[in-house]
């Protein structure tokens, strides 16, 4: 069944790059098209959707993008569970207690604050960054190796096959995306394991640290971090006398005795680690993963506009067609090679005499000039054609003798007034023989051209009478 | 009788006598080069249809038509008829039409005659190279019997010149003549006649001046596409690279032949498809030419050798390793609480790097299972000739402008063979300047910003324009 476009998603993007590669169709079928969908002229998304849903049938399926996207899936949803564990594991690893030594708050801090942060700050500079700086960070992120892996699944050719059409920018903003989900899987992985840990045991946590750092400090340090939440849930925050009480020091013993006095007081820290970890580390991350979802739809948006051939569609339906052709194929005239069967030299017949000197579309003067100029006579000297009437011509053709030398022009291809004076000079029996002689204009001294020869020629040829003779005079 | 089929939109039947170019009016007039211009007298049997349309609708539509053969035999029978006043001249044609419709003798006047009769403006062509001749006149005489507005065309076909013994005689006969040469023509001439045919009537004003107004941003588009193929092409081929894995460790003088070999082919056939894509945007589609093809021989291609390891580049792989260096040195700052002042990972980042980098070659000849892990790749380009894309575009350009300029009624072969005009005229200095930063960025295979691509097409559409004027 057709898949329908209603919105640009990846699959209608990965079928419309298809599609373009290999039909745009001709900006007449284009503008019909958009002419027919006249109010979304100005709307190129909507246009470009429906002119995709009519024409996905082209596409050639290189490849299948339903099945690519399915992999996809499967692949992020595979990193993901991955990126949940590796949170949970971490979470598990950094919250052991073996009743022995209590939990550094401060590794917590460091996995569930400093480095979503960290990374978030990342993933700005990422998404603010282009071409080579941006490959470079790319380099820096866990997620750009752990997908070389691709390489080793089934889908690895149809993967670099699209990778290569995806626009950059639209392939930062998947990585930047499929980062932000993974990060969030993380940090719940992390949140998971803490709740786990503080349902499931008795655990202890302190602070500890080399630098001059007192329990004062470092609780005002801990009330400013609380900033965002301190005024909602002002009961996760630890008390000074907390701070203190579980301040560690690397030379005293094991677990000295103010530690073991307060023991229940030392567990309340879990409330403000778990706070922690939820704004900084799910609810902040999950803001950058929705930012980077909204933007990745733009990006998608302005790539499928941005598809080689979409600006060509988009001319098309909004540019005019014009056409200046004939509806209909022309027939080509069939044009037989030349025989020359008709034509005689001058030379042989320049010393006969003519009974008749006939001039076709000349005037008697001009007649006149020619016989001067070639010394030719002749007993009867008539000129036809042009003006003259047919009743004139007539008695002409019919009045004429033995051998008549007939004058035309040479650049004046035979229409077929003159093919009916010359048949009802053939018809005459007393004409023995009808000689044609071209002549070209008096300034070039009456000669012709080859081309102007073979015209009269092909026309004398066709009328297969054996009478009538072209004179090759040059 | 009054004309009961006039349309809506002016029509011209373009006739005359035969040979006398038509038919190359015609394809110049409606920018077809598939119609068939013959020496043989006939070539045009049937009357043939050239609208105009803009998305279906007609502006004009022009007419070629046969030419008169027995024009003397269609006066006689007109003078034969009862005397009528002029306003019913046209009436008798319309008769003679009907009478002699199946008549095979009458065959090419009737088919002259009908778009005339049916409202078509008269386009007279005659051949003003050859002397003018009264035999003419019987042709002239009925189509004023015609009663339509006329025009004549004054077509250079020789190399003499008789116009002005033509303009004499035809100035008895029609309101307006023109000289055009359909072989030389331009854009411009071609915009010229059409002002000219909206003179004929008042009607036809209007409409004809819509058509010059779509036939303008028809030119407009042409020049733009052909700018967006000539940058496209430009784009493509000064930032092509060629890769194919060798054999050995080093690429061997015959694998670097075949290779360049390779490269040059890609790179001619860009050419090649950019100049069929411009001839057809240009609507010249049954073009014969005589060029000189594309030679890369001396420019002196750029060739590197590269290797890679599972994919990886020497640059991906040093980062690879800095930051699993890196990690490791993390895993000890850590153990020390942050102590080390993340000395480990610095020191590990940078040995992993270093390592890595070192590593490298000898990475190519680790065998796993028999297979090398890695394999060698020998890359051809981008091409580094400082010279070679303004010979690119000087090629370019000069094609485009050759085939924009050239007329539809030319069959004749076209030649591009002229090397001084393509590298001298075209690109100055000046423009060079504009153009190599652009250049620079492609040859290093980065990206060129949205505006200096703006730029670059101003500048190269700047010098189209010029020698398309």
């Amino acid at each position: 069944m057709q898949t329908k476009y209603h919105k640009i998603t990846f699959k209608s993007y990965f079928d419309f790059l298809q599609l373009l590669q290999s039909y745009v169709g001709t900006h007449e079928e284009n503008r019909i098209f958009a002419l027919k969908q006249e109010p979304l002229l100005n709307k190129p998304k909507e246009i470009l959707l429906l002119w995709l849903n009519t024409h996905a049938f082209r596409a050639p399926k290189v490849v299948d993008s339903e099945k690519f996207l399915s992999y996809m899936g499967i692949a992020t949803n595979f990193l993901g569970l991955f990126a949940l564990i590796v949170g949970f594991i971490t979470g598990m690893g950094l919250l052991s207690y073996s009743g022995q030594e209590p939990i550094n708050i401060i590794y917590y801090l460091f996995f569930a604050m400093m480095l979503p942060l960290s990374s978030m700050l990342f993933s700005l500079f990422s998404a603010m960054s282009k071409g080579r700086l941006f490959e470079f960070l790319t380099l820096l992120s866990p997620l750009y190796w752990i997908e070389k892996l691709f390489s080793f699944f089934s889908f690895k050719e149809q993967f670099d096959l699209f990778k290569k059409s995806i626009a950059d920018n639209l392939q930062k903003w998947i990585f930047l995306n499929r980062l932000q989900l993974l990060s969030l899987l993380f940090s719940i992985g992390l949140f998971i394991a803490l709740i786990f840990i503080v349902v499931s045991q008795d655990i202890a946590f302190s602070w500890s640290t080399t630098l001059d750092v007192d329990a004062k400090s470092f609780h005002d340090f801990l009330v400013a971090l609380a900033l965002p939440w301190r005024e909602f849930f002002p009961s996760t925050i630890p008390s000074l006398e907390l701070v203190e009480i579980s301040q560690h020091y690397r030379l005293g013993v094991k677990l000295d005795h103010s530690m073991v006095e307060h023991a229940d007081k030392l567990g309340a820290w879990w409330r403000y680690l778990a706070m922690a970890t939820l704004f900084y580390a799910i609810v902040l991350r999950s803001l950058f993963y929705l930012f980077s979802l909204f933007k990745l739809q733009k990006v998608l948006e302005q790539e499928f506009l941005n598809l080689d051939g979409v600006t060509r569609l988009l001319r098309e339906f909004r540019t005019p067609f014009v056409s200046t052709k004939a509806p209909e194929k022309e027939k080509h005239l069939d044009i037989k090679e030349e025989q020359k069967t008709h034509v005689k030299e001058l030379i042989d017949t320049i010393d006969d005499n003519y009974h008749n000197i006939v001039g076709w579309n000349f005037t008697s003067d001009e007649i006149l000039l020619i016989n001067d100029s070639k010394k030719l006579n002749a007993s009867s000297i008539n000129s036809v054609g042009g003006n003259h009437t047919f009743e004139e011509d007539e008695s002409v053709a019919q009045e004429a003798k033995e051998r008549v030398l007939l004058y035309v022009k040479s650049w004046e291809p035979p229409t077929m007034d003159f093919i009916d004076f010359l048949e009802e000079l053939i018809a005459n029996k007393r004409v023995e023989e009808i000689e044609v002689l071209l002549l070209g204009t008096l300034e070039r001294g009456y000669s012709y051209s080859e081309k102007e020869l073979a015209i009269w020629n092909r026309k004398i040829e066709g009328l297969g009478s054996r009478k009538v003779w072209v004179i090759d005079a040059k | 009788m009054q004309n009961s089929v006039e349309s809506k939109y002016p029509k011209f039947a373009v006739v005359g006598h035969p040979n006398k170019g038509k038919s190359s009016i015609v394809s110049s007039l409606s920018l077809d080069d598939s119609i068939q211009i013959g020496d043989t007298p006939g070539t045009t049997q049937v009357k043939r249809g050239f609208p105009l349309k803009v998305d279906g609708k007609i502006i004009y539509e022009l007419f070629d038509t046969p030419g008169f053969q027995r024009a003397r035999r269609v006066l006689a029978w007109l003078n034969k008829q009862e005397p009528v006043s002029a306003d019913k001249r046209a009436d008798v044609v319309r008769a003679f039409i009907f009478e002699h419709k199946e008549d095979e003798r009458f065959r090419d006047e009737i088919e002259l005659l009908e778009p005339i009769m049916e409202g078509a403006g008269i386009i007279y062509v005659v051949d003003a190279s050859k002397p003018y001749g009264s035999e003419y006149e019987v042709e002239m005489e009925i189509l004023r019997w015609c009663g339509q507005p006329s025009m004549a065309i004054l077509n250079l076909i020789g190399e003499d010149d008789y116009r002005e013994q033509w303009k004499s005689a035809l100035g008895h006969y029609f309101r307006m003549v023109r000289t055009f040469n359909p072989l030389t023509t331009t854009f411009y001439d071609h915009i010229s006649l059409l002002e000219s045919i909206s003179q004929l009537k008042e009607e036809w004003t209007e409409p004809i001046k819509e058509a010059i107004s779509v036939l303008e941003g028809l030119q407009q588009q042409k020049i733009e596409q052909t700018l967006n193929a000539i940058v496209l092409n430009m784009k493509k081929t000064l930032s092509f690279v060629y890769k194919e894995s060798i054999k050995g460790q080093k690429a061997t003088p015959e694998e670097e032949v075949v290779l360049k070999e390779k490269y040059q082919k890609k790179i001619i056939n860009y050419e090649k498809r950019q100049r069929k894509s411009i001839e057809e945007i240009w609507n010249h589609k049954s073009i014969e030419k005589v060029e000189d093809s594309l030679r890369l021989d001396g420019v002196g291609l750029f060739s590197k050798e590269s290797a890679s390891i599972f994919g990886l580049s020497e640059k991906e792989l040093i980062v690879t390793g800095a930051s699993a260096g890196a990690m490791g040195g993390l895993g000890i700052d850590l153990l020390f609480g942050g102590s080390s002042l993340f000395l480990g990972s610095i020191i590990g980042g940078a040995v992993g790097g270093i390592g890595a980098k070192f590593g490298f070659n000898n990475l190519y000849e680790v065998k796993l299972l028999g297979q090398k892990l890695g394999k060698r790749e020998l890359t051809i380009g981008p091409m580094q000739n400082l010279n070679f894309p303004y010979i690119l575009l000087g090629r370019a350009l000069y094609h485009s402008s050759m085939v924009a300029k050239r007329s539809h009624a030319l069959r004749e072969s076209l030649k591009l063979d002229d090397k001084n005009f393509y590298t001298e005229q075209i690109i100055d200095s000046e423009m060079r300047k504009k153009l190599e930063k652009v250049h620079v960025l492609l040859r290093k295979g980065d990206t060129v910003s949205e505006e200096l691509w703006m730029a670059y097409k101003e500048s190269i559409l700047k010098s189209f324009k010029t020698l398309l004027s």
